[in-house]
């Protein structure tokens, strides 16, 4: 028992209700906006004295003035005067808390009369329900931060059950750039979610895109904490330690050489690996990239052709020169120039049910692709790619896009989320759940615009994501720009400091005006949290993620300089065997054209053999040289009209 | 002058307060009544009658509730005339200690007429005793046990050792009775904000003797010529020291003239702390 607190009043004006009451409190109260606390009734209902939990949303203070007219008179007109006033005016402080929950629940009655007292750390486990899932032999609780208040700390907990589903699933997090710390709570949402996900419901991995600057490079880096940081980290039961297991995936740059990250310094590349698909990987998702274009059902009929009748087969016709198989961008682009070319000869408008202008059309779109995902997409045919299959358990993927051009990330996401799908629908991931951590939400998965293929998926994760085990952690600085589905089916909602213009949109109007401007104000670490346990926001405090911040990250490991071809080619063999030397590589490599040696480098890449030097070197042996290979794809973004459908 | 005689200057005169307010009263003491006619027997009235008087006293700018506040409770009932229609013991039964008769003979033997309306003012004169009772009994604890300046509501008379104490400092608001006449009481109207008349002696029969003087707390240009004004009393003391102590306590309830007691419609004359006690006692008696 805390001394009380303050008392229930209630008047015919202000009654309480089963969900509000109002109660006042000695001027020096610490009492505030989200303060929970316990009311315990005088009169025994059915045999028990009823208690009902409260969380305050709203404070007034006044005197036994009437009028403000009769202070200034009082006064003389001079404020200075208030000095000389030998009594303060009587006050009142009162606030009104909304119910969080009744002890016993039924019969449901208004609020009772009775003193009020800060919730202990046992009155806030009932008041939250918490207690439903913190029991010793079903505990799912996820530790997400302190409930502070009148020098007692108080651990608020997630349940699991509705965190990572089934019950319910997914989190969104909201508030203005900096000052919200988004980023750093999905960090520590992922530590403590790694830490405490219980044995029983399997086995969690991540995959956090990276779609900013150097935001999240440096996952598995040490931060600096201050001490009470570190004490927060204990009380919760959280290691205070970097993520152990981390891997980064990153396309090329343009010389298809260098990694397209801020994570480029030479001492993090050991778990940094390219990412790349070939033509295959890319036409399965081309409705991805084509379908902002006027890819019409013609266009379609022509791609899903290639799709299951060129690619990866041999493929000969009469309007053909030579045989085929279409391995890649460059193979295709043969038997593109090889069919219009037959046509030609041929004076033939026609090739089986495709007009020629179709043709010429799949065949500027699809090389587009190629140009505008430079670094993504290899010419070549080589795959580099998330393990699909090996998933880790308490591992991090982080795939970075933030330096990518807008095709290649929607690309990424669309292929990545849906492989993501397809193996936790098989069961074959590796890992029974997934989050997938999506910043910049609003960019994504935006309230309007065009339907997008990156937005439906989202809202595809949203909606059915729970039973699969694929859970969205998403942030956005405004909320209301967000798709409402998306944001509405994520069980758990964080607020950081908020901008008052977004505060001021309708979704916000549920929350009392003090609690709006509590949360225009919150300092950093602070966050509100609504969660489908706790009938009422609840108020609460994090430490710092115990992982290097980018900007931190970024100083501390310098990005690697672009480089000639032989130093970048070093620089990623190296990775896998720390002998090898510019001389040698220098020898290998010698004169042959930059196209080979791409070739050689992705395959050993994309092999990951255990003698990575003698791998390398083999690859030049084998090259013997079939059709001439287009020239490298160097061309900047969009360099072809988009409203031409006829350009080449 | 009407049962009064000067104790300062041969004839009245105002004299400015010397020196500036300090607030110096540490505690305020009040009474509240109320009455209601719960019933007839025959004609004749039962009245219910709450009565109490609580001091609030200062700490640091803050006023709270010293000691227990004194409330009572009682039926006052014209026994004489009610006994015709009800058995006493009945009475006694139901009322127990609550009863109070308000047709006890007087000194010669008589008893009030059996009238209503008169019997009606009787009772609700014997609230207002006992109130004034509660009242005093409060202030002579507090004179007795605490000793430091205290401002009472009213005037201190009625307590012989209240009326002896020299922390008891009165203050009347109504001025049914005036001090004054003639050329004295047009002083007193025309006493400007901060000034006070001279100290009178009164003895208003059957209470003691204090000293008294008029003062006025608030500028009453253009009001009524009572606005502002009140009437001080303490006890009596050696002629030297008679002015300097009323100024010492005019400059101690001049002190008091902020926080307005607004909106009480006495604020002109009534301390806040006094409306802080009447407060209390109107959110505690019900
Ligand atoms: N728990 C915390 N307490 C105090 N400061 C924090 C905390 N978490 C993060 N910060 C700081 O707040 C700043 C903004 O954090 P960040 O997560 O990048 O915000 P956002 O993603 O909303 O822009 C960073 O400088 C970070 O160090
Ligand atoms: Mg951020």
């Amino acid at each position: 028992m805390t001394a009380p607190l303050g008392l229930v009043v209630a008047t015919e004006r202000t009654p309480n209700t089963p969900h509000q009451f109002q109660f006042w409190t000695a001027i020096d109260s610490p009492v505030g906006i989200g303060t929970i606390v316990r009311v315990d009734g005088r009169q025994p209902v059915d045999g028990h004295i009823p208690h009902a939990y409260g969380i305050v949303t709203e404070g007034f203070s006044y005197t036994d003035l009437a009028s403000p007219l009769f202070d200034v008179l009082g006064h003389d007109g001079d404020p200075g005067q208030s000095a000389f006033a030998p009594t303060e005016r009587a006050e009142v402080r009162l606030y009104s808390a909304a119910v969080l929950r009744h002890v016993p629940e039924e019969p449901l009655q208004p609020v009772p009369m009775g003193e009020v007292s800060l919730a202990t750390e046992a009155d806030v486990a009932i008041a939250l329900r918490m207690d439903g899932y913190l029991r010793d032999d079903a505990n799912t609780g996820i530790p997400i931060g302190l409930y502070r208040s009148g020098g007692m700390d108080s651990a608020i907990y997630l349940d699991a059950e509705f965190l990572v589903g089934p019950e319910a699933a997914h989190l969104n997090i909201t508030g203005v750039s900096g000052l919200a710390t988004k980023t750093s709570a999905v960090e520590w949402l992922m530590a403590t979610l790694f830490a405490h996900f219980p044995k029983s419901k399997g086995s969690v991995a991540a995959v956090c895109f990276n779609v900013k600057g150097p935001d999240l490079c440096f996952l598995d880096q040490p931060a600096e904490l201050e001490e009470t940081d570190r004490a927060m980290y204990e009380t919760l039961g959280v290691p205070c330690a970097p993520f152990q297991n981390v891997r980064y995936f990153a396309p090329f740059k343009a010389d298809n050489v260098s990694l397209n990250t801020l994570r480029s310094n030479e001492e993090l590349l050991g778990n940094v690996q390219p990412l790349t698909w070939g033509l295959k990987e890319v036409l399965q998702f081309a409705e991805v990239l084509l379908n902002r274009d006027d890819v019409d059902a013609k266009a379609d009929a022509l791609i899903d052709f290639i799709k299951e009748r060129v690619l990866d087969r041999e493929f000969e016709d009469r309007v053909l020169r030579e045989k085929h198989r279409v391995r890649s961008f460059a193979d295709l682009e043969g038997w593109f120039r090889d069919l219009l070319s037959g046509l030609e000869d041929q004076g033939s408008e026609h090739w089986r049910t495709h007009h020629v202008a179709t043709i010429r059309k799949v065949r500027n779109r699809l090389s587009n692709i190629s140009t505008r995902c430079a670094g993504l997409v290899t010419n070549d045919g080589h795959t580099s790619d998330l393990p699909w299959g090996d998933f880790a358990d308490r591992a991090v993927y982080v795939v970075d896009v933030a330096l990518a051009e807008e095709d290649a990330q929607d690309l990424i996401f669309a292929r990545v989320v849906s492989k993501l799908r397809e193996h936790l629908e098989k069961r074959d991931l590796g890992v029974s759940h997934v989050v997938v951590f999506v910043d910049e939400l609003n960019k994504y998965a935006p309230a309007d615009g065009p339907e997008t293929y990156v937005r439906k998926m989202l809202l595809d994760i949203a909606e059915r994501g729970r039973y699969l085990g694929l859970v969205l952690f998403s942030a956005q600085q405004f909320r209301s720009q967000v798709h409402r589905r998306v944001v509405g089916n994520a069980g758990t909602a964080l607020y950081g400091r908020m901008d008052g213009d977004e505060l001021a949109t309708p979704g916000y109007a549920v929350l009392s005006a003090a609690t709006r401007t509590k949360l225009a104000t919150l300092s950093k670490g602070q966050l509100m949290v609504r969660h489908p346990h706790f009938t009422q926001p609840i108020f609460v405090s994090f430490p710092r993620p115990a992982v290097m911040r980018g900007r931190d990250g970024v100083e501390r490991f310098p990005q690697a300089a672009d480089v000639p071809r032989d130093v970048g080619v070093l620089r990623q063999l190296r990775r896998f065997d720390p002998s090898l030397t510019l001389a040698w590589v220098q020898d290998v490599i010698g004169l042959h054209e930059d196209e080979d040696v791409l070739r050689a480098l992705h395959a050993t890449l994309a092999h990951a053999p255990d003698n990575v030097g003698a791998y390398f070197k083999s690859q030049f042996r084998k090259i013997i040289r079939a059709t001439p290979a287009p020239a490298p794809a160097r061309t900047p973004l969009r360099v072809l009209p988009d409203d031409d459908p006829y350009a080449i | 002058m009407i049962d009064a005689e000067g104790a300062e200057d041969a004839t009245l005169r105002a004299r400015l307060v010397q020196g500036v307010p300090v607030p110096a009263i540490r505690a305020f003491l009040d009474g509240t009544q109320r009455s209601q006619v719960i019933g007839w027997v025959g004609a004749f009235p039962l009245v219910y009658g709450t009565s109490a008087a609580v001091v609030r006293s200062r700490t640091e700018r803050r006023l709270s509730t010293w000691d227990a506040p004194l409330v009572q409770h009682r039926v006052y009932v014209p026994l004489a005339y009610v006994l015709a229609h009800v058995a006493r013991g009945d009475l006694e039964r139901a009322l127990g200690a609550m009863l109070e008769d308000t047709t006890r003979p007087a000194l010669d033997g008589s008893i009030p007429a059996p009238h209503p309306t008169l019997l009606l003012e009787r009772a609700t004169l014997a609230v207002s005793r006992d109130r004034e009772r509660l009242e005093l009994a409060l202030a002579e604890r507090w004179c007795a046990s605490r000793g430091e300046p205290i401002m009472i509501d009213g005037g201190i008379g009625a307590s012989e050792a209240v009326a002896q104490s020299s922390c008891a400092v009165g203050v009347v608001k109504s001025h049914r009775t005036l001090y004054a006449e003639g050329d004295a009481l047009a002083i007193v109207l025309a006493l400007k904000k901060g000034e006070r008349s001279s100290v009178i002696r009164v003895a208003p029969r059957g209470r003691s003797e204090v000293l008294s003087w008029y003062l006025r707390l608030r500028d009453a240009e253009g009001r009524d010529a009572l606005w502002g004004l009140v009437r001080v009393e303490m006890c009596v003391r050696s002629r030297e020291s008679i002015s300097e102590r009323a100024d010492e306590l005019s400059r101690w309830l001049l002190a008091e003239s902020m926080p307005l007691a607004a909106p009480d419609p006495r604020w002109d004359r009534m301390a806040y702390g006094i409306r802080s006690a009447e407060e209390f006692l109107r959110a505690t008696t019900n």
